[in-house]
């Protein structure tokens, strides 16, 4: 009997863990299909969209520009600081280029859109839940995911795009400053660096990088905000949830671009 | 009783949370009446009133509202239904984000909306906001968080009633209120009940106020309805579960009086 249940417990467990993850994947499902369903028929508040870009777009601008000029500026010294004198100094150019554009810009203001825009959709949406304000919505005939989700997302896929591109440019001109005043690099041979291992397909990669996020990023935090229960301290814990929710689903969607775009 | 003499018709109604709330829970209320729901806090007189509107889907048993059935007529059913019944929240629950005059266009269903000039829209929401005694001048324009609780509860009757609708579901309408305040809010009641001529559902904990005002009564207990008739009849009651829920209410009832003076 007892090695039954030394068996059966963590069974138990492991069952419910994936109980947990098949809701979630399960409504999440529905929650793009309706999402999309509006979309087509154009069943969108255009109204609540255009609220949505100038929140998630413009006010994420300031934290976003600041983020990518520290992070180009930090990428062209340090790689100035590993270049040796066997590499030559133009290089650098396509270090910070390439570093910038495939992976800083849209993972940092990935980020940065988690904790500003994310924690912020997923709060706003559980206090709707616990106040009422969603079975308002649905009992006035009318689908909170129409009003509520799809501008959302839409915005996120036109907002995350133009952050990132916006981000690239500022990394790479604060890391052409940097890699000026701290190696004495000028701006042609940075140019001249960067231009030499470009690939049009890293721009791309990039946009690709970016789409995705904008799509994760609301779409996980309409969906935890949502399934808040429990008052305050409930939109508490649920927003910390969303938070590492989409911060670990940028990473590993992050983690999986190289193995399958940069073969 | 006919079909048609029926508002809304609970029948066998099942819900379980983590325990038991409703089991097997049946109720008629018939077309125009004031109806009130009494009982302890937990016994699932929400719980009840939001399977009207699919809010809460029960576990087993079904509503029908005006011969509409809420959970095996399909989503047209239910979006006709929605239609029919205007649902006043506990805290109003009105949308944060939106106006006073956003919130209540909100209770215009969307077809009518589209069907509806600008200057239509307006009169009706200037009329249902003038009905619940607030000033459309000065409330119009705010936003929710500008208005005291009473105000709120207000604009939140007024996006229930803006789409005329044939029957209103009140969710403790004066919880939260001072006395003087809930007084105001059940002559409300009383006078929009009268002058829309919609049938009235109101789940409460006012015992006194709801007695005064309502056709008939119900009390639920232990997960089914312990009591439904008359207000004289619930006062005159002998069951001693009925007795205990009157003395208390009254007490409760005493001593805000109390408080208030």
């Amino acid at each position: 009997m007892q090695n039954d249940a030394f068996f059966i417990k963590p069974v138990r467990a492991i069952g419910r863990w994936w109980e947990a993850w098949a809701e979630h994947a399960g409504q999440i499902g529905l929650l793009v299909w309706a999402t999309g369903v509006s979309l087509v028929r154009m069943r969108i508040s255009m109204r609540e969209f255009v609220r949505q870009l100038y929140v998630m777009g413009a006010q994420s601008i300031p934290i976003v520009f600041v983020t990518a000029i520290l992070s180009g500026i930090v990428t062209s010294q340090q790689g100035g600081y590993q270049i040796t004198s066997t590499i030559p100094i133009y290089v650098l150019g396509s270090v910070t280029v390439t570093s910038i554009v495939l992976e800083l810009a849209p993972v940092l203001t990935a980020i940065v859109l988690v904790g500003r825009v994310g924690a912020r959709i997923t709060a706003e949406l559980g206090t709707m839940v616990v106040s009422e304000q969603i079975d308002a919505y649905h009992s006035l005939g009318r689908d909170p995911l129409v009003v509520l989700a799809a501008p959302r997302i839409l915005a996120g896929l036109v907002v995350m795009p133009a952050l990132v591109g916006f981000s690239n440019a500022a990394g790479i001109g604060s890391g052409m400053v940097a890699a000026n005043l701290s190696v004495g690099l000028s701006a042609e041979t940075f140019l001249y660096g960067a231009r030499l291992f470009w690939h049009s397909w890293d721009l791309f990669y990039s946009f690709m990088k970016s789409v995705a996020f904008g799509f994760a990023i609301p779409v996980i935090a309409i969906h935890m905000g949502l399934r808040t229960s429990g008052g305050a301290a409930g939109v508490g814990s649920t927003t910390t949830a969303s938070v590492m929710f989409q911060t670990l689903t940028v990473l590993i969607l992050d983690a999986l671009f190289p193995p399958l775009f940069l073969q | 009783m006919t079909g048609n003499d029926l508002a809304i018709r609970y029948r066998a109604i099942h819900k379980a949370f983590d325990h038991p709330v409703l089991q097997g829970v049946s109720l008629d209320i018939r077309t125009g009446e004031m109806f009130a729901l009494f009982g302890p806090s937990g016994t699932g007189k929400s719980v009840l009133l939001k399977t009207t509107l699919g809010l809460i889907t029960p576990d087993r048993g079904d509503v029908e509202v005006a011969g509409h059935s809420v959970y095996f007529g399909g989503d047209g059913s239910l979006d006709q239904v929605r239609q029919l019944v205007g649902y006043v929240f506990q805290n109003a629950a009105l949308f944060d984000s939106m106006s006073v005059y956003r919130n209540v266009e909100m209770g215009l269903p969307e077809e009518r909306l589209r069907s509806m000039e600008k200057r239509e829209i307006a009169r009706a929401i200037w009329e249902a906001v003038d009905l619940v005694n607030l000033e459309p001048k000065a409330v119009l324009s705010k936003l929710p968080a500008e208005l005291s609780g009473g105000m709120r509860k207000r604009v939140g009757i007024a996006r229930a009633i803006v789409g005329r609708p044939s029957i209103l579901l009140w969710d403790e309408p004066t919880t939260g209120l001072d006395p003087v305040n809930t007084a105001a809010v059940e002559r409300l009641i009383k006078r929009l009940s009268e002058e829309l001529q919609v049938t009235s559902m109101i789940v409460t904990h006012d015992v006194e106020g709801a007695l005064l005002m309502c056709d008939r009564v119900a009390m639920l207990e232990g997960g089914g309805v312990r009591f439904c008739g008359s207000p004289e009849e619930f006062e005159a009651s002998d069951d001693p579960v009925v007795k205990a829920f009157v003395d208390r209410a009254a007490a409760e009832a005493a001593l805000d009086v109390v408080e208030m003076s």
